[in-house]
């Protein structure tokens, strides 16, 4: 949609695989700090939050308060390090860097990454990586197994089927690393996913292929027996919270496919209407061959509508890239969101169904059964992570907004304000020969 | 007639009503047409007060009849165009209907703007008939027959055959045609691209309006961020509304272009109008010379005589006879008939000789005259366009500074989001 070719990348060109470094297993950059050795396993276990869990659910009673231990520990975390937004932030992370990978199977992008931290669960304070557009899928599929009851950030869509989009052009990689920069900072702002394991390999491995061969199935306690719930219980119906987020979702990704529609609409008329203003400008300047006099006003008015051209066409550049991406990133987040709500909604059919099963069997009055109470445990504890997510959510997704559409407003502010200084400059070369005369 | 007292400083013209009307044309049958009101008014010096002095209804063929005798009587000037009949150039929003009440205020304007030009020009305000257009309410259009203006009209087949054949015609004519040429090529050029320039424009402001929708019925599930976007959707209503003002004021701007594309047609009337008379001139020296060639040939006699009759002696060896001869000679003349011819060539001579003097002069003082209007005429190309310019720069910027205006609203309502 761009006027020029696509930029293309500076690209490692062709070597041979033996003599190009591995772009994962180590960065030459200055802030490699220290280390190439792998997290140690006594790190790994003691990083995951609620460690008592590690142990799966069968025989294991719930240690001690009805919360389960997720959601304590998230409270003792929150109570210590609640407040992301002022000084007590403690972790940092950040994408850049893309570089353009050339191998005789593929051609890919990495992008570094760059943490600093001073939590303990990091070894060192810094930590500086390369990762490509899979790994980052890899964690996403590995947050979504290990935290189903949260909802995990979406990541950029993987292909790009419409139009003849470049994916090594430099506006392309671009929209992407800030995708994918936004995707792990939604992930550090969150108080329970920051901790995860798995985000913690991400950020600091240098070998990630390596771990995911090791496929670690260190699932925390209500993971691994979300995974086990069965499909087949039915929910009567949802209770009215959940409901209400349920239809509120479905209107929000309404609303924004709306509006990524008006918005590819006022792209597509902008550049008719480019199309027609670059050959608007230049009949100004075959008059202004012909006259004597109306030369130079002629010539002046070719000029300001060649400078409105170009505004333009960096007003819908800048719609392309950066306005339609961050809109479609939220119609995929709450299709991610629904899916977990349907995912609680099995927990709770669960847990009613078996509840049922004990009521109609006609015991004497015997004490809820263990495996009940369990379903009851996964159901609340489900219950609580959703809501506090959905809170954060929509506090994390009004600034998102207000951010975007100011953005957008800004935009066109700005090509307004540029076409503004145009014309303006040419009314003393229209007025001037006037007053000579 | 008092047109002496027709001064252009004293007196105010307005086409200021346009009627549709029903009437009976010349075979009789149903027809519409629109009918325009010209009122004049006489400016008192004294206080600037005008008084209506003379007020009439006349439609358009009146127009059309006054231009055309206007360009049969000052074939040297360049005449003021009339406003376009059919609407061309349209963008889509505008009806290319003819009795559309936008075209035919439009239409009005330019008619008024017509009338103007003539009252404004040094020439044309102190001819009679336009006098008595804006005067003589009735049998206004049997004066101007009288006139055998149509008659007298250049034939276009005439025009055509002396702009090919014409050997000498003023090179600043020559000159003045490829401009006019041109300016007509670049300004319908210039027409047509706006009009789709315009079409593209509305476009993009339109389909922001549906921004307004949306961001309402967003606005329906939120809480804090409600308010923001119901505002903010109010000001892309706005926005989008602003359009249909900017581009009816284009239209104006269009206008002003559009008269000058008409005017090119103008200039190259006068060009034709020179070629004609050139052609006219050169055919009448020509004949005059060929006139003269046969009088000397008549009269002289001399050797090329001789030679010729040598050879017609020659042609007639075979069957000799001084009859043939004299014959093929002579025709069935007799010398008699010979002087007779030559005093009749001789008095046509002179008559030629003294037309040929008169066409040239004529030739010189129109070239004089014509070439004094057409400098007059760019001057005033120069200076309106110009300030069509500007006024189309000054529209952009009204446009650029609403764009601003209403963004910068939307922007402060996304802020309290």
């Amino acid at each position: 949609m761009s006027g020029g070719p696509p930029k293309a990348l500076p690209s490692t060109g062709p070597q041979s695989l033996r003599d190009m470094p591995h772009p994962l297993a180590g960065s030459s950059s200055e802030e490699a700090v220290g280390g190439d050795s792998t997290p140690s396993p006594d790190l790994l276990t003691a990083r995951s939050f609620g460690d008592k869990d590690l142990i799966l659910p069968n025989g294991g009673t719930p240690a001690g308060t009805a919360s389960p231990a997720s959601s304590s520990s998230l409270l003792n975390r929150l109570q210590l390090d609640d407040d992301v937004d002022g000084e007590t932030r403690d972790l940092f992370v950040t994408v850049d860097d893309p570089k353009k990978h050339v191998c005789t199977m593929e051609t890919y992008i990495t992008y570094r990454i760059t943490t600093k931290s001073t939590r303990v669960e990091f070894d060192l304070p810094e930590y500086s990586v390369r990762r490509r557009y899979q790994d980052f899928d890899w964690l996403r599929n590995k947050l979504e197994e290990s935290q189903p009851t949260h909802l995990i950030p979406p990541l950029p869509e993987k292909f790009v089927v419409k139009g003849v989009v470049d994916r090594f052009s430099e506006e392309f990689v671009e929209t992407r690393r800030k995708a994918l920069d936004k995707f792990l900072k939604r992930i550090t702002d969150h108080p329970v996913l920051s901790f995860n394991e798995h985000f913690n390999v991400f950020l600091t491995a240098k070998d990630l292929n390596a771990h995911k061969k090791q496929g670690m199935a260190l699932l925390t306690r209500v993971g691994e027996s979300v995974k086990h719930v069965a499909g087949g219980y039915k929910l009567r119906s949802r209770p009215l919270e959940f409901a209400a987020i349920g239809e509120y979702l479905d209107t929000f990704a309404l609303k924004l496919g709306t509006i990524d529609r008006i918005a590819q609409r006022i792209i597509k008329e902008e550049i008719e209407y480019l199309v027609e203003l670059r050959e608007y400008g230049p009949v100004y300047s075959t008059w202004s061959a012909l006259e004597g006099e109306l030369a130079e006003p002629l010539e002046g008015v070719s000029a300001c509508i060649g400078s409105c051209s170009a505004a333009l066409e960096e007003l819908t550049d800048d719609t392309t890239e950066d306005f339609l991406p961050v809109l479609r990133e939220y119609i995929l987040y709450s299709d991610s969101m629904k899916s977990v709500l349907k995912k609680r909604d099995h927990v709770q059919a669960e847990y009613e169904a078996k509840l049922e099963a004990v009521a109609l069997r006609k015991e004497e009055r015997p004490k809820v059964p263990a495996d009940v109470e369990k379903c009851q445990d996964r159901m609340e504890c489900f219950n609580a992570d959703l809501k506090a997510d959905m809170e954060r959510w929509q506090n994390n997704k009004r600034q998102d907004f207000r951010q975007l559409l100011m953005g957008m407003a800004d935009k066109n502010i700005q090509y307004y304000e540029k076409c503004l200084m145009a014309w303006e400059s040419i009314i003393p070369l229209l007025q001037e020969k006037q007053e000579d005369k | 007639m008092t047109e002496s007292n027709f001064s252009l400083k004293k007196i105010e013209i307005s086409v200021s009503e346009a009627e549709k009307r029903t009437g009976r044309n010349a075979m009789n049958m149903q027809e519409t047409y629109t009918a325009y009101l010209i009122e004049t008014r006489s400016v008192e010096h004294s206080d600037g007060q005008s008084v209506l002095t003379d007020s009439l209804w006349r439609r358009c063929s009146a127009f059309e009849w006054l231009r055309n005798y206007l360009l049969v009587y000052y074939p040297h000037v360049v005449v003021p165009p009339l406003p376009e009949k059919r609407a061309e150039f349209v963008w889509h929003k505008l009806s290319a209907d003819n009795m559309d009440p936008d075209f035919v205020e439009r239409r009005r304007i330019g008619l008024e703007n017509f009338l103007l030009r003539l009252a404004s020009h040094p020439i044309l305000c102190r001819d009679k008939i336009f006098y008595l257009f804006l005067t003589q309410e009735g049998n206004w259009k049997e004066t101007v027959n009288e006139t055998g203006f149509q008659l007298k009209a250049d034939s276009r087949l005439k025009a055509l055959n002396a702009t090919f054949r014409v050997k000498n015609p003023d090179k600043r004519f020559i000159e003045l045609k490829h401009y006019s040429d041109e300016l007509q090529s670049v300004i319908s050029h210039l027409l047509r691209v706006r009009a789709r320039v315009a079409d593209r424009l509305y476009g993009v402001y339109k389909v922001h309006g549906n921004y307004g929708r949306v961001f309402s019925e967003w606005s329906a599930i939120e809480k804090e961020m409600g308010d923001g976007l119901q505002s903010a959707g109010h000001h892309m209503d706005v926005y989008a509304s602003s359009i249909d003002d900017i581009l009816e004021d284009e239209e104006h701007y269009a206008d002003q272009l559009k008269e000058y594309l008409f005017y090119a047609e103008a200039l190259r009337a006068v060009c034709r109008k020179h070629e004609l008379m050139q052609y006219d001139l050169e055919m009448a020296a020509q004949d005059l010379a060929s006139k003269k060639q046969q009088c000397e040939e008549l009269a002289t006699g001399g050797e090329l005589f001789s030679i010729w009759v040598c050879g017609i002696i020659i042609t007639n060896l075979k069957t000799f006879s001084l009859k043939g001869v004299t014959t093929q000679l002579f025709g069935q003349e007799t010398p008699e008939q010979r002087e007779a011819r030559i005093k009749m060539l001789e008095e046509q001579i002179k008559e030629g000789e003294q037309q040929l003097k008169s066409k040239n002069l004529e030739g010189r003082e129109f070239v004089k005259n014509a070439w004094a209007d057409i400098e007059r005429f760019k001057e005033q190309k120069n200076h309106d366009l110009k300030e069509a310019l500007i006024s189309y720069a000054v529209m952009q910027i009204s446009m650029c500074k609403k764009g601003i205006q209403v963004w910068t609203n939307a922007k402060e309502c996304f802020s309290k989001m």
